[in-house]
């Protein structure tokens, strides 16, 4: 098991590329300090009429407020709708951001983990979706607490002591995407087959013929 | 299977039949009965109605009624047809495979669907012809590992102790393979050896699986069979006699079952114990230890013990109706005789069986055989009811709870006995 | 039934399963005493998972779970194909419940594309999903009754779900994997005389839900083995994340529909069934509540729904909307299946994460099984509600 983490972290450095054509597809442009220009509707009813970014409710609004007040500059609210609110931070900060999210606000759990692959930025988006089992005014909402690492090194200080849902998400993160999370007791290959000696799938760095 | 049927033409079918009877009297009169006959000149032959037996005798008695029966009396008493007949081996026999087809069926109309259907033109009535014959053709895999004399003997030795069983049971008055007197403890003394040849097969397998299906197995069976024996107890109590064609006869005016009901219960539990059926199928648990005791076995090993295990469940529900509900006692039902009284033509007296048929034993073997088929289906009727049970509980139930009641029992049966109403010399004892 | 369950209530709740933990601190695990099984893909109690467990006499000491053999990269497949051609593969992950595992999807979709959905197709897509979670968890429960060693119970709920399946058949044209659900509503309307067939359907099946409740919920020896068996707390289960029945059995009343409603869930009245003490019973009991809340929930679906109208709303071909992420869950068979969808502008996606119940669930195994008796293994591990299938995705 070792092993396999040596080479996958070898081949995070770009030393062994596959092919040389990178999916064309168009990263959105989303530098982290940018906020958000997507103008989407709210997510509890599927209206097709888009309008401009509302003022975001009060208690997502009260929300992002609290953070700001506790972190300041270190917290990018890149959008509140109703129900969802994303956030981004340094990796540095990302488990002080966690904690307090978990302790004073009420997010008890990480309901999901994902890692997107920005090869035109040169950068991995890891997101956790956190949720709330405990607080009733926060039963159906998500904050999507993100953070962005190099894609040639990419290595991330692990939730797992802060929320321990996060256990087998970060280990398919890490062997579907190269990210190495600090902390974490086992970076190994979990769904991938044992013999499995190439790069990490969800990257962007091959082309598929025909498609 | 994938070919195409012909198209089916008279002529060559009795050409082909043709075929077949010439190319059997071709073998018979050429390999068969020269070998009949050299092993004849060695072997001596029985002595029947004060003549030898010979081949031709036999066979002549086909045209001369008044020779078969006589010949027929005398092969019904030799010791041969007690045990591979009746009631030994194809008598249980036939109430196994009967047994296993009910099964299925029943099983199939509880569980709201039908069961074998297609194998037979009734119902899939030859199913089970079917699954023999499937078990008897695959290959039965031996694991390298495996310890390959006890693999090969535990099976047998299975079969083996399954069938010495059956051979203490007693259908009807008189007609039973092994009269011991001792008869009771020598069938628990048989029973001890069950746990043992689970134990020794799942050892020699080899695996882990059947390792922990083998200890659960020794731990269960031998769990159970104090209450068994314990309940059996109360009732040679109030028979006052250990053999079972005793305790059969001892029953005549009342069962048993009504006087102790309790021990009724406690064996019926032990019995489903000791025969390994839901909810006491733990040794073969199949989603959690794989198949149990019996993973390795292949073809028709796991055939053997099929068998052996439903002669068993004959063996104990026999036992049940030996002990607890008279045996073959019940209304006569059956007439003195077959045809019209007085003089009969030899054909009339070989079609009515004069001087085999006995009213008596008749009317025995068709109460035993709906008795023992009554209590056969109440033993299978637990697996279309319940889960399976777990390990701890199991011990928990077979040496705590079933002891008790087993031990109240006995007390109810002296109480009984001492009280004067049944036992030696009691009131309600048959003569 | 309801004096047990009353007894049973609000007494276990604070046991912790400590004994595990002490155990596994006394060896080490190269220990001779250990016997390692793995109960594996070629077992009759895993199906397509396996996992290793170290065993000491008939107590877990050790637990390691291992999926991985029905991975076949839905993640990656989608960002090939566009937004209506990730249909059908989406759906292979759970076959029979399927219409779930689209709706999601298909909400966070037409969120990114900007679609409404017409009422009618609204219902019609709230009707497959509920019919698809009565046919998930009547097989669940099937299963759960062979892994107890109830052939019955086997028999009964997989002939039973013919009843819904058949519904589906005439409505969707394919028993699973229906292909029904697209962005932008459903594919087909409903045909003539569904709704009477579908209401005498359900009317039977309420009586079949009483003969289980005599057979197996009522059973004596289903309930000495599976209560107080595996009981995770409520602090546990919200530290695990766990979602679903699981999570409703320990005591937290979320579901997703009552939470985030979507679509026209809103409008529809139910509670949300849950149990406070955590075991394994209570994990079986309350997929049960389900599918009876699930009956009045279609009952009323079919009812209000509009008797006429679009069931789908018109596309363009090759739909895309503006570059953005959405993240939409819904309800199904196993708890919150949420997809988090990035779109680059084009018309297929940049990125699909599924967030799916069984690989959340997959937490509590190792913690559940540790310090349990082997006899308990099948029924913990099924108990926690996990598909292996949608796990691997």
């Amino acid at each position: 098991m070792g092993q396999d983490s040596d080479k996958a972290s070898k081949t995070t450095n770009g030393k062994l590329d596959k092919t040389n054509n990178v999916n064309q597809a168009q990263p959105p442009a989303r530098p982290p300090s940018a906020p958000s220009p997507v103008t989407k509707p709210a997510p509890t009813t599927t209206s097709a009429v888009t309008k401009k970014e509302a003022e975001p409710p009060a208690l997502e609004k009260g929300i992002i407020d609290t953070l700001v007040k506790e972190f300041g500059n270190k917290i990018n609210a890149v959008y509140a709708r109703p129900l969802r609110i994303k956030i981004v931070v340094e990796p540095k900060d990302i488990s002080a951001v966690a904690i307090f999210l978990r302790d004073s606000m009420g997010f008890d759990h990480a309901e999901s983990v994902a890692g997107t692959d920005y090869p035109k930025d040169n950068q991995i988006e890891v997101i956790y979706h956190l949720g709330s089992y405990g607080t009733r005014e926060l039963e159906g909402h998500i904050m999507a607490l993100t953070t962005r690492t190099s894609r040639d090194e990419a290595r991330l200080p692990s939730l797992i002591n802060v929320f321990r849902s996060v256990e087998y998400h970060e280990r398919e993160t890490y062997e579907m995407l190269g990210v190495y999370f600090e902390g974490h007791p086992r970076n190994e290959r979990f769904l991938l087959p044992e013999d499995w000696a190439d790069i990490p799938p969800l990257r962007r760095e091959f082309r598929i013929k025909g498609r | 299977m994938a070919s195409y049927p012909q198209e089916f033409r008279f002529g060559n079918f009795v050409a082909s039949i043709i075929w077949l009877v010439f190319w059997i009297l071709l073998i018979v009169t050429l390999v068969v009965l020269p070998l009949i006959f050299v092993i004849l000149f060695y072997v001596p032959l029985p002595l029947a109605d004060g003549e030898v037996l010979t081949p031709y005798l036999f066979l002549s008695m086909v045209v001369d009624p008044t020779r078969t029966l006589p010949i027929l009396q005398f092969l019904m008493q030799t010791d041969l047809f007690r045990v591979a007949v009746f009631p030994g081996f194809t008598y249980a026999a036939l109430i196994a495979a009967v047994t296993i087809f009910v099964e299925r069926k029943f099983l199939a109309k509880m569980q709201l669907r039908v069961g074998p259907l297609y194998a037979g033109k009734i119902e899939g009535i030859l199913q089970l012809i079917a699954d023999g014959l499937k078990l008897v053709s695959k290959e039965i895999i031996v694991p390298s590992g495996a310890d390959k004399p006890i693999f090969w003997a535990a099976p047998i030795a299975f079969v083996a102790s399954a069938a010495a069983v059956t051979a203490l049971i007693p259908v009807a008055p008189g007609w039973v393979v092994a009269d011991l007197d001792v008869g009771i403890i020598a069938m628990f003394a048989i029973f001890g050896f069950f746990p043992l040849i689970e134990l020794l097969f799942s050892w020699a397998s080899n695996s882990k699986y059947p390792f922990i299906g083998g200890l659960r197995a020794l731990h269960q069976l031998i769990a159970f069979e104090i209450p068994f024996i314990l309940s059996a107890l109360s009732v040679v109590l109030l028979a006052g006699t250990l053999n079972l064609t005793g305790i059969a006869e001892a029953q005549q005016p009342y069962w048993y079952i009504l006087f102790l009901p309790i021990s009724a219960f406690v064996f019926y539990i032990s019995a489903l114990a000791e025969v390994e059926r839901v909810p006491f199928d733990l040794p073969e648990a199949e989603s959690e230890i794989v198949a149990g005791w019996l993973t390795e076995t292949s073809g028709m090993i796991y055939g053997l013990i099929q068998l052996g295990t439903y002669i068993k469940l004959y063996a104990l529900s026999a036992l049940f109706v030996v002990l607890f509900l008279g045996g073959w006692a019940g209304p006569q039902v059956f007439p003195q005789e077959l045809g019209p009284p007085g003089e009969k033509t030899p054909l009339i007296q070989l079609l009515t069986l004069e001087g085999i048929y006995n009213p008596v034993t008749a009317n025995s073997i068709f109460w035993f055989t709906l008795k023992t088929f009554g209590m056969i289906m109440l033993m299978l009727l637990p697996r279309g009811i319940n889960p399976r049970i777990r390990i701890d509980i199991l011990l928990h139930t077979g040496w705590y709870k079933l002891i008790v009641l087993s031990f109240i029992n006995i007390f109810i049966a002296l109480a009984l006995v001492y009280g004067g109403i049944l036992g030696p010399q009691g009131i309600l004892t048959s003569g | 039934m309801n004096r047990r369950l009353a007894e049973a209530n609000g007494s276990k709740i604070d046991e912790a399963v400590s004994t595990g933990m002490q155990v596994i601190k006394e060896y080490s695990p190269d220990d001779d005493r250990l016997m390692t099984l793995s109960v594996g893909p070629q077992h009759p109690g895993s199906g397509h998972f396996r996992f290793t467990i170290k065993v000491d006499g008939d107590y877990i000491v050790y637990c390691d779970p291992d999926p991985g053999y029905v991975h076949r990269g839905e993640e990656k497949m989608c960002e090939y194909r566009n937004f209506i051609q990730n249909i059908p593969h989406l759906e292979r992950p759970v076959i029979h419940d399927s219409a779930n595992i689209t709706y999601s999807y298909s909400l966070a979709v037409e969120q990114l594309v900007g679609i409404e959905v017409p009422r009618r197709g609204q219902f019609i897509r709230a009707l497959t999903s509920e019919l698809d979670r009565q046919v998930y968890t009547l097989y669940w429960l099937a299963i759960y009754g062979i892994f107890l060693g109830h052939s019955t119970m086997f028999m009964w709920p997989t002939g039973d779900r013919e009843l819904f399946i058949d519904l589906l058949d005439a409505l969707t044209g394919a028993r699973v994997t229906h292909a029904f659900n697209i962005p932008g509503g459903v594919r087909n309307d409903i045909p003539e005389g569904f709704k009477q067939k579908a209401l005498r359907h359900i009317a039977y099946y309420e009586k079949r839900l009483e003969e289980y409740e005599d057979i197996f919920y009522n059973n004596p020896l289903l309930r000495q083995r599976t209560e107080g068996v595996g009981i995770l707390t409520r602090e546990d289960a919200i530290k695990l994340g766990v979602t679903g029945s699981v999570l409703r059995a320990s005591a937290v009343p979320f579901d997703v529909r009552k939470a985030e409603p979507y679509d026209i869930y809103n409008e529809i009245d139910f509670k949300v069934q849950y149990m406070r003490t955590g075991d394994c019973f209570a994990r079986a009991y309350v997929p049960f509540l389900d599918m009876k809340e699930s009956c009045h929930i279609m009952r009323q679906l079919l009812d209000k729904m509009p008797s006429s109208g679009e069931v789908r709303a018109k596309l363009q071909p090759n739909p895309k909307g503006p570059a953005g992420e959405a993240y939409r869950r819904v309800e199904s068979g196993r708890g919150a299946l949420g997809y988090y969808i990035v779109s680059d502008g084009t018309p297929r996606p940049y990125r699909v994460k599924m967030s799916v119940g069984s690989f959340r669930n997959m937490l509590a195994l190792p913690h559940l099984l540790v310090g349990a008796k082997l006899a308990d293994m099948p029924s913990i591990y099924w108990a926690l509600n996990y598909w292996p299938v949608e796990a691997d995705r």
